[in-house]
């Protein structure tokens, strides 16, 4: 595995004697070479702090997370890892190509091939007219493909990005999800969060939820376009042995003035038609709707936000 | 070992581009140059102020540059979180503090270097302009002595900042805290002095003052130690033993300072 998060929890003291935070709370997930992991949630959900958790920036109130096999506080574990922070920040009187250099340098890249790599690079980013250009003078997109740049010198087998696509134009967008398809192709194992869930549905294997410091969900993509294509069923004539046949398949039943309505996805509507055709109940209308990760989102953060409602 | 200097160059690069030292170097100047104007003021004491105003004007562009730009370099780079980019790479959290360390020696060594050579070179025209007289008790050998205490003194105060930086998260805190160490480092041998001498005789301090004073000397840096001006302007050379001695005081004190930087920066948690 190249990722293995092991329940993780990390707890904050908000000032002195303050009261304790819980920003991630039994967080268990792995991640295996080659896949692109997304995590998604909404802002404060504990994503930033998990990547961050990822890198040895902070240490876990308990729990335990390896990268390839090594603890994140081993510095060797960043050997073959790149990173871009949410929010970059670099040092703004050096140009793009300097601090590549030192990325390639303190990487072990052979010097030899520093030069090759890092136009490549730059060409890639389509930052080549402003790579000898001082950083403070770079627009915030333009300093976000020039962190991509200096993650991605090295060409590491793990790829950590929190948010990269924030501050990026429409060009830069499809420059990011280009060069996310192609390190894809190229086996590297790639772990982001973001809050373009359009990007992260497009370009992840398995997703991850995350609300209120917690993993609420992890859908692979096959799971991700099973749940989102939802059926919904209109029906009367509902006996009670039907109506427990039919929900014993998983379906949710919705009892309204002279019809039920079943919600089902796709592969239950098989067994629910047989059921239905058995049982002689009349189907009067079938509605299949296209769920998108964003309803599946909206969706699985909505309990967490009455729980929090109800508990202020 | 390899990463350490890369980043001591990185930190070199990004502080040598820095306007504020520019600022500084070109106010250095200038005070320097005015000396020039100024000798013919002083007469007979004219090597003596010349020795004494030279060594000044550079303690001060290194106290400017170490507390105004050395900060920056160092405090901002948590405030800011670019050190999340530096850490994102092998580096372990002592190299981190390594790296910024002789990044920022490096830029205050070669600063007050172009410093002490332009010195040199006002020092040579005046003296060699019809006022040797003056330069009877002028030696290069003492110069040179006094502005290498004077470097000994930055490689110290550098590792206090490194100290302050690694435990708070404000340049504006490691600025204060600095400031007062070197405020007190400047004191204290005045203050330890006044409390075994002069208190003691007229009976006006307790036995709690005195426990505090006896023990603040060995906690805070003797800074004043370091300030061998006086007798550089007389011509006085240090001796080998004592010059041996503050160096490795300076080295010793400014590596606890630094392992200690490291021992709380390990523990310590980037958000």
């Amino acid at each position: 595995m190249s990722i293995i998060c092991n329940h993780i929890d990390k707890t904050f003291k908000t000032g002195l004697g303050g009261k304790t935070v819980h920003a991630v709370t039994d967080v268990s997930f792995e991640v295996s070479p080659g896949e692109v992991f997304g995590i998604v949630g909404p802002n404060g959900a504990g994503k930033s702090t998990l990547l961050k958790m990822f890198m040895g920036f902070l240490r876990p109130s308990s729990g335990e997370i390896t990268l390839f096999g090594k603890s994140p506080s081993d510095p060797l574990s960043r050997m073959n890892l790149g990173y871009l922070s949410e929010n970059p920040c670099f040092y703004e009187h050096l140009s793009a190509i300097e601090l590549m250099q030192f990325s390639a340098r303190v990487s072990g890249v052979d010097s030899k091939k520093t030069k090759n790599k890092i136009s490549r690079l730059l060409k890639l980013m389509n930052l080549e007219h402003a790579g000898k250009r001082k950083l403070r003078g770079y627009s915030k997109g333009m300093v976000q493909r020039a962190g991509i740049c200096f993650a991605l010198i090295h060409d590491p087998d793990l790829i950590v990005l929190d948010e990269p696509m924030s501050g990026l134009d429409p060009i830069g967008r499809k420059l990011l999800v280009d060069l996310v398809l192609d390190l894809k192709s190229k086996g590297k194992t790639i772990l982001f969060c973001s809050h373009i869930l359009n990007d992260v549905e497009r370009l992840c294997d398995r997703i991850a939820i995350m609300c209120n410091g917690g993993l609420k969900y992890i859908l692979s993509h096959e799971n991700l376009i099973e749940q989102g294509k939802q059926v919904t069923l209109s029906v009367s004539n509902l006996t009670r042995e039907g109506s427990e046949k039919i929900g014993s398949t998983g379906a949710i039943l919705k009892v309204e003035e002279n019809q039920t309505i079943i919600f089902c996805s796709q592969k239950q509507l098989k067994n629910i038609m047989n059921i239905t055709a058995a049982y002689g109940i009349k189907t009067s209308n079938i509605d299949v709707s296209s769920n998108t990760l964003e309803q599946l989102f909206l969706d699985a953060i909505s309990v967490d936000v009455v729980e929090e409602v109800c508990h202020v | 070992m390899k990463r350490i200097q890369a980043l001591a160059i990185l930190t070199f690069k990004e502080g040598i581009r820095d306007r504020a030292l520019y600022g500084i170097t070109i106010m250095a100047v200038m005070m320097l140059l005015a000396t020039i104007l100024l000798t013919n003021l002083f007469g007979h004491e004219l090597g003596k102020v010349m020795v004494d105003l030279c060594l000044s004007t550079i303690a001060f562009a290194g106290l400017l540059l170490t507390f105004f730009v050395n900060i920056n370099l160092m405090a901002k780079d948590i405030d800011k979180r670019t050190v999340y980019s530096v850490l994102s790479k092998p580096f372990s959290r002592t190299e981190y503090i390594m790296g910024k360390y002789f990044g920022l020696i490096l830029l205050v060594f070669v600063s007050l270097f172009l410093l002490v050579v332009f010195s040199t070179g006002i020092i040579f025209i005046i003296k060699s302009a019809d006022a040797s007289l003056y330069f009877k008790d002028f030696s290069w050998i003492c110069y040179f002595q006094a502005f290498a205490f004077q470097l000994m003194m930055f490689v110290l105060l550098n590792a206090v900042i490194i100290f302050f930086s690694s435990i708070t998260s404000s340049s504006f805190l490691t600025l204060i805290f600095s400031l007062s160490v070197y405020v007190t480092g400047q004191s204290i041998e005045e203050v330890v002095s006044f409390f075994k001498k002069e208190a003691l005789v007229y009976n006006i301090t307790s036995p709690v003052n005195q426990f505090v004073v006896e023990y603040l000397q060995y906690v805070f840096p003797n800074l004043s130690a370091f300030d061998i001006k006086m007798f550089a302007s007389h011509g006085k050379l240090i001796s080998i033993s004592h010059t041996l001695s503050l160096f490795g005081y300076s080295i010793v004190y400014s590596a606890l300072l630094l392992f200690f930087a490291s021992l709380i920066f390990n523990k310590r948690e980037l958000k």
